[in-house]
């Protein structure tokens, strides 16, 4: 699949937008919303906020046609980016409100009201990750995306840049984050977990050749082979869904978005937790853990192979 | 009404009158016009609805060459109409035509992602994503003679390798050749249910020759006898 | 389910879709529709152009036009991007003085000085030495015209594209059955069982040959290809018969073999329908041997079995023996022809086994063939209840058929063996009983034509005075050749000489080189008309090119003058001295005539025209009105009346009123007064109206009794005469054996009585390949001893989609194929370390080039293969600099010689069949072998852009046609939200 930036960082960013304002949430409900003051709780959902607002107007940089970019939550009986559209869209306000109703310190009036609307803002940001990741995960043309370690990975990758966020900003302003290094520490190594997870279950093609071709040759097994693809120029088709990027650099961006996602932020906080705190550990791990994500979510595009490919003269997709 | 095509690869001789003819009609037509890219330039490109790809199988000698084209399938359960988020990409409800409305389109190639059939193309001057409307601007025109409101690819195929109707009366030619010969769906394990057959190429023809051998094979001229034949 | 149709309204702009209501898509009341002949190619489909604001909305088939009913290939379909290409040229040009040849420098100049500048030029060669202008002509159908023209000129240097595109299938057909393939005679599609298609790709006739494998495939019949390439047609044969190129009559004759062995031929047919049993005179070394034994009338004899005597050949009532021999009374010994082909067909070295190790087919496969071939004709034999009438006089109640057809076109002809190839492949229709007959190989009106049209090669060049014949002809014997008294060629192209005796369509592939050396005399002026010479329609393409530019001691070019006609900038435009710009085929009218090329059907007889469509949007002329132009400025007879006037107004004029013999035009049509007589008749003022009127096209179909057995059939051949179609009722009998070629290879012995060559070399050829009955033999370029270092084959063929060289213009076909690939077979490519896409040299005895390659299965083991003429030169054709077809497109040409690469014969002698002539193009050998890891990109040769021709428009980067803004189908909001999950 040709990786497109505008995508790419759409989902890495909301994702880690609406996790943080999922896990902030989260946050006030197990703890009845006492412990962070407004301050704090407003920069961490106005940062939040910024974040998932970045990646759905990145998201449109993607359209070839954004003057109907409006119409884009429509079909949400049917289709996952309507869903995931329209509940973006419905979020605003259901947030806004509920940011409202902190400032005026509702929870002290109304205490339960606050419980469940705090559970409510919880579910629905982690469900717009989950809708996010079943774009993805939905379609049956893309073998590598085609499963539910897909939107899992969405909201766990999701929730560790958010869980860094939280942790920093917590830092930032002075709180004592003892308890929460190791929930820290502990999302970031399940996101790893499940990011593994995901490859080892995508290792193996799906599909070959011959299963696209089934027609035109009455035997499965029988040894079929692109002749001619009909065009010497490129297509819509193979620019879109014929990229190709050599094995090594794959397996090298590979290694490289694991360490820089997951693997040297997890040791930064774990450094700035357990040996010596000085904040711009906690940013670095951020920072890279942003570019580890970015790359690990190219390489979810790259590595993509449509099975309309099969069609093009690729073996097995 | 279901309508859909069936294409016989059996007679398919990969001449790509039916990409063409295609091409031609839509550009002036309700998808106009089918940019082309780089026209008289290096590695051009275009907006085609239709293309055909050529496959081989087996090994030489005994390899055969197969000619594919592949334009929208109409699946039943098109993906590419539950994916679209504004419902630009729609299935018409009484005749099953796929089609995608351009006022409505965003461009955001989601559809294209879902078909395996590579159905869609966008139109980059146009930013919409365009596709086979089943000539949903011939069939149904009744100032043209009712023999010619088919499909483009269909009225110029000159082998006669591809039929238009509905799947939905068992008397139609579709329907007909499609159980005649076995219509296929392509790549049916993905469960869309494509409306389009692809009819296999057929078993090779036999000719019985055995009983044609003279149990004596003439060797010599002598042995041969001058047949009186009047001129 | 009751089908909602009849609910169906129309609406302007309905906004919902979930009803039948639709927007009215197209205006018709905007647009309007006229039917003319397609010109994508020589094929001559009928078209339906309908426009809209000026400009073209579509282009189909016509469906009761008899070449294509209704259906358009790939190229028809294009039309509307050849129509708006930016390659055609916009006005007459002129080289700019001073400025080189072949740099495409021009300036602009009138039509009507370019037109004085061409008279004044041409009426000085025609009052000096009219053979001084060459005049050729590509890939036109006008050959009546332009060979009329040549012929009032007076100039005898003038043929078509035939001698380098397939003369040996014609020629082997006409000197055989009296018709051949392609507009000659087609495969009874309706009712043919059983369908061999011989070294066919795309070829002719294109639309015709598709409708048919569709026919055949509905009705079972078995369809076998024999091709050394399985892509195209022979991707859906039943079975692929993977041939070794140019050993097609190897693998025929020893069909042949099998057939005589198993005595499964239709004795009958050969006895009433072939000259089978014709008396030969068996006097080996002596004058007179080979010929027929001919009485004191010079009738050839026979020998009638009851009356055990000599009687002649042609009467009607004899009993005539197929073997044996014989004495005449005079004491010559005689055999029939037929023991002739027994002695030579029934030996060891047409078997299976034998044959097998020359073509590369199995034995079995061979033999298979041959009696499933035979099993067809004789146990599945059909029959068409149909009184009729033989030339004896004899009554006959139905026509039997023998339902085995083949086809043949390039892959036979271009070999330099592809004549007695093509012969040997109608010896297997003959022996069958499958010619002309319900099922077999059907000859098209106004075939077939006896044996041969009485039309001898004009030779006689007086100043001011035309030829005293036509400049193509039919040579039956030495005398009819177009040499001086020395022997030596009297045409530039040396067609007609002992060089290529029977060059039924000459030799444009020799005329440049020819001029340029002076050899057999040097030339004024050069036209070219629709030809690419520069180009792909040019063995040894680079040699040509410099040719073109070549220089005298005094600096002056060796063509002094050189006129190029053409609509479109092609590679040779850029070598003109004087361009005359033509029209598109939508903007003309054209005559697709019986005099010409025909487009008949087996059982009509057809002829067509092209109206315009379109107006030109620039200054460029149709060249049929220029030449008309010209022929009356120059007074020629046929174009002046008696008083010294000008005889015809215009082209249509010419067309309407010339008649080549009384009642007999070039279109057929309306013809009388009032148009009511078809075929023959007075010319009709308002015919050009009539043929607008009925689709622009005329059918006149056959009744039932002349559909078959035409040669014979005393009701056709009448019928034929009537028509102007044949001069004489006599019977078209078949000659297996051909007393002409006979007499030529005499002469190549010494023991003719008349003209003999002189030259070793021509006595070697003509005794050597001039046989009387078909055989197999190695082409000439595999017998130089060089040859052994090439062991490959190379051969091209031509996309479905593309006609040489004029489509890379096309936008949209372009898409298809902007370059192209050296294919080979996939296990050879690995054997020898080539990788599948990378670059390679292949080279031949003449030169290299450097291209990428494509391994495949479908490809005979030692052959490889590219698509025709896809390569192009930088900037021509209206492409940009970096277009594939200059950067990665090839030309397979610059690999061939026009000269047989042999260099022991002293003078060079042309790369061409030796009897007709015929470019041998696919006799090239050729070795492959990697290029290094620094050659990895770009085809060698590279050729210099030339300038862009001036008046040419720049090309644009995006194009988006269309005749009118789009009526769109909207979806209604409402549906788009409350519609739910998919109805079932």
């Amino acid at each position: 699949m040709h990786p497109a930036f505008s995508v790419i960082f759409f989902t890495v960013v909301s994702g880690a937008g609406y996790a943080l304002i999922s896990l902030l949430s989260l946050f006030n409900f197990l703890n009845f919303g006492m412990l962070i003051d407004k301050n704090t709780f407003f920069i961490i959902a106005i940062t939040s906020a910024v974040l998932f607002t970045m990646g759905l107007i990145s998201s449109t940089f993607h359209l070839a046609n954004p003057k109907n970019a409006w119409r884009a939550f429509m079909r949400f009986k049917t289709s996952w980016l309507a869903r995931e559209g329209l509940l973006a869209i419905l979020f605003y306000p259901i947030l806004a409100l509920y940011l409202y109703f902190i400032y005026i310190d509702m929870q002290i009036n109304n205490f339960m009201l606050m419980q469940y609307y705090s559970f409510l803002i919880f579910t629905i940001s982690t469900v717009i990750i989950y809708c996010t990741g079943m774009i993805y995960a939905c379609l049956k043309t893309i073998p590598q995306w085609n499963t539910i370690w897909t939107p899992i990975n969405y909201i766990t990758i999701g929730f560790a840049l958010a869980a860094m966020i939280f942790f920093f900003i917590l830092n930032l302003n002075g709180y004592d984050t003892t308890s929460y290094e190791n929930y820290t520490l502990s999302i970031i190594a399940f996101s790893l977990a499940t990011k593994l997870t995901y490859y080892f279950v995508i290792r193996l093609p799906k599909y070959n050749i011959a299963d696209a071709t089934n027609a035109a040759v009455k035997l499965k097994s029988t040894n079929v082979r692109l002749l001619d693809v009909g065009h010497t120029g490129g297509t819509f088709l193979t620019d879109e869904f014929g990229y190709k990027v050599a094995e090594r650099k794959l397996f090298r961006i590979k290694i490289l978005s694991i360490f820089s996602g997951f693997i040297i932020p997890f040791f930064l906080i774990y450094i700035y937790s357990f040996i010596y705190e000085n904040i711009a550990l906690c940013s670095l791990a951020i920072f890279l853990s942003f570019i580890g994500m970015i790359s690990e979510r190219w390489l979810f595009f790259a590595q993509a192979k449509h099975v309309v490919n099969l069609y093009h003269g690729v073996e097995n997709v | 009404m279901r309508l859909g095509l069936v294409v016989d690869l059996d007679k398919c001789v990969g001449c790509n009158a039916c990409a063409i003819a295609c091409k031609q009609w839509n550009t002036s037509g309700t998808s106009g016009s089918l940019t082309d890219y780089n026209p008289y330039g290096a590695d051009p490109s275009g907006v085609f609805f239709n293309r055909i790809r050529h496959y081989e199988t087996g090994n030489y000698p005994e390899n055969k060459t197969v000619h594919f084209p592949m334009s929208c399938m109409h699946c039943e359960e098109a993906a590419c109409v539950t994916v679209c988020p504004t419902g630009a990409s729609y299935k018409r409800e009484e005749d099953g035509i796929v089609l995608v409305d351009p006022e409505k389109c965003m461009g955001c190639n989601y559809c294209a992602w879902a078909c395996p059939y590579g159905a869609r193309e966008l139109d980059r001057e146009e930013g919409v994503m365009k596709k086979c409307t089943l000539c949903v601007d011939r069939i149904y025109d009744e100032k043209l003679p009712k023999s010619e409101r088919k499909p483009a690819c269909v009225m110029t195929c000159p082998t006669s390798a591809r039929y238009f109707g509905d799947f939905d009366d068992p008397n139609s030619e579709v329907s007909r050749v499609s159980s005649d010969r076995g219509g296929q769906d392509l790549f049916a394990e993905l469960g869309y249910k494509p409306v389009n057959k692809y009819l296999s190429p057929r078993d090779k023809v036999q000719v019985n020759q055995h009983e044609i051998r003279e149990p004596n094979l003439v060797t010599k001229v002598k042995d041969w006898v001058n047949k009186v034949v009047e001129l | 389910m009751a089908t909602k149709q009849d609910k169906i309204s129309f609406k302007k702009n309905a906004t919902t879709s979930n009803t039948f209501e639709m927007p009215q898509f197209e205006d018709r009341d905007k647009q309007t529709q006229k039917h003319t002949t397609c010109y994508m190619c020589a094929c001559r489909c009928g078209i339906k152009v309908t426009l809209e604001n000026n400009k073209i909305r579509y282009i189909e088939g016509t469906p009761s036009h008899p070449v294509n009913k209704g259906v358009l290939c790939a190229k028809g379909n294009a039309g509307i991007m050849k129509q708006i290409s930016p390659a055609r040229l916009r006005q007459p040009l002129m080289r700019k003085p001073g400025s080189e040849r072949g740099t495409s420098e021009f300036v602009p100049i009138s039509w009507e000085d370019a037109l004085d500048m061409l008279t004044e030029r041409l009426q000085k060669i025609r009052e000096t030495d009219p053979k001084k202008l060459a005049f050729f002509t590509g890939r036109d159908q006008m050959q009546a015209l332009t060979g009329l023209w040549a012929q009032q000129f007076g100039t005898i240097n003038w043929a078509a594209h035939g001698g380098f595109c397939s003369v040996n299938m014609a020629s082997a057909g006409l000197y055989t059955t009296g018709f051949s393939f392609w507009e000659f005679g087609d495969p009874d599609w309706d009712k043919t069982k059983y369908f061999l298609l011989w070294g066919v790709a795309e070829d002719h006739a294109s639309n015709p040959i598709k409708i048919g494998i569709g026919k055949l495939k509905e009705r079972g019949a078995k369809f076998v290809s024999i091709n050394p390439v399985r892509t195209g047609y022979q991707a859906v044969a039943d079975e692929w018969v993977p041939i070794i190129p140019g050993t097609d009559a190897m693998l025929a004759l020893s069909m042949v073999h099998v057939l005589l062995k198993n005595e499964l031929f239709d004795w009958e047919f050969l006895v009433r329908y072939t000259n089978a049993h014709y008396l030969v005179v068996d006097t080996p070394r002596k004058k007179g041997d080979g010929l027929f034994y001919r009485n004191d009338d010079d009738i050839p004899q026979s020998w009638d079995l009851e009356k055990k005597c000599l009687v002649n050949a042609v009467d009607p009532k004899i009993k005539p023996a197929l073997l044996g021999k014989y004495t005449a009374p005079d004491g010559t010994p005689l055999k029939t022809v037929f023991s002739i082909m027994i002695a030579r067909y029934m030996d060891d070295e047409y078997s299976p086994e034998e044959a097998s190790k020359i073509c590369g087919v199995p034995a079995e496969q061979i033999e298979k063939i041959a009696l499933e071939m035979a099993h067809v004709a004789f146990k599945e034999t059909i029959e068409v209840d149909t009184e009729w009438t033989d030339w004896t006089g004899k009554k006959h109640d139905k026509f039997i058929g023998r339902p085995v057809s083949m086809h043949a076109m390039r892959g036979i002809s271009a070999h330099s063996n592809g004549f007695q190839a093509c012969r040997a492949i109608h010896f297997l229709q003959v022996l069958l009983g499958s010619v002309d007959c319900p099922g077999g190989h059907l000859a098209k009106p106004p075939y077939p034509k006896h044996i041969v049209p009485p039309i001898k090669p004009g030779k006689k060049v007086v100043p001011g005075q035309p030829l005293e014949s036509f400049p193509l002809g039919f040579p039956t014997e030495p005398e009819d050749l177009c040499i001086d008294k020395d022997g030596n060629p009297l045409r530039i192209d040396k067609a007609y000489s002992w060089e290529a005796p029977i060059a039924n369509h000459g030799l444009m592939h020799m005329a440049i080189t020819n001029a340029v050396a002076g050899d057999p005399y040097e030339i004024d002026t050069m036209i070219f008309f629709m030809a690419n010479m520069a180009w792909n329609s040019s063995m040894n393409t680079s040699k040509i090119r410099e040719d073109l530019c070549a220089k005298n001691e005094d600096g002056e070019y060796k063509i002094p003058f050189l006129v190029v006609c053409d609509a479109f900038d092609s590679e040779t435009v850029g070598y003109a001295d004087l361009v005359i710009p033509d029209t598109t085929y939508l903007e003309r009218y054209d005559t697709i005539s019986i005099l010409d090329r025909p487009i008949s059907e087996p059982h009509a007889v057809c002829d067509s025209i092209r109206s315009p469509i379109l107006k030109p949007d620039r200054d460029v002329r149709p060249w049929q009105t220029v030449l008309v132009e010209l022929a009356s400025r120059l007074k020629f007879p046929e174009f002046t009346t008696e008083d010294g006037g000008r005889k015809y107004k215009d082209y249509k004029d010419f067309i309407v009123n010339y008649e080549k013999a009384p009642g007999i035009g070039f279109l057929a049509g309306w013809r009388g007064k009032d148009g009511e007589k078809s075929l023959r008749g007075e010319p009709n003022q308002n015919q050009w109206e009539k043929y607008i009127e009925n689709k622009s096209f005329f059918e006149y179909k056959l009744d039932d009794n002349l559909k078959y057995f035409r040669g014979v059939n005393k009701d056709y051949l009448e019928f034929a005469k009537k028509s102007g179609f044949v001069g004489s009722t006599k019977p078209i009998i078949i000659e297996l054996y051909s007393e002409k070629l006979q007499k030529f290879k005499l002469a190549g012995q010494g023991l003719y009585d008349g003209p003999q060559p002189t030259k070793e070399r021509d006595q070697f050829r003509l005794s050597r390949f001039f046989d009387p009955i078909p055989e197999h033999y190695i082409p000439l370029e595999h017998r130089c001893s060089f040859s052994s270092k090439f062991p490959f084959y190379a051969i091209t063929q031509r996309p479905m989609f593309m006609y040489h060289s004029w489509d890379s213009q096309n936008a949209w076909l372009r898409q298809l194929q902007a370059h192209n690939y050296m294919h080979m077979n996939k296990k050879k490519g690995e054997e020898l370390g080539i990788k599948d896409l990378s670059w390679v040299w292949v080279e031949s005895n003449t030169g290299k080039i450097k291209v990428q390659v494509k391994l495949m299965e479908g490809c005979q083991t030692n052959t490889l293969w590219t698509w025709n003429a896809i390569g192009k030169q930088k900037g021509k054709w209206g492409l940009s600099d970096d277009a594939n077809e200059s950067t990665k497109g090839f030309l397979l040409n610059h690999l061939i010689n026009e000269h047989l690469p042999c260099a022991d014969t002293g003078s060079p002698v042309t790369n061409s069949d030796p009897i007709t002539g015929q470019a041998a193009w696919y006799d090239l050998k050729v070795n492959i072998y990697p290029a290094g890891a620094d050659e990895q990109f770009g085809v060698y040769p590279n050729f210099e852009a030339g300038q862009k021709v001036f008046g040419q428009p720049e090309s644009k980067n995006v194009l988006r046609y269309n005749t009118k803004k789009p009526v769109r189908l909207s979806r209604s909001l409402k549906d788009i939200i409350t519609k739910g999950g998919f109805k079932k």
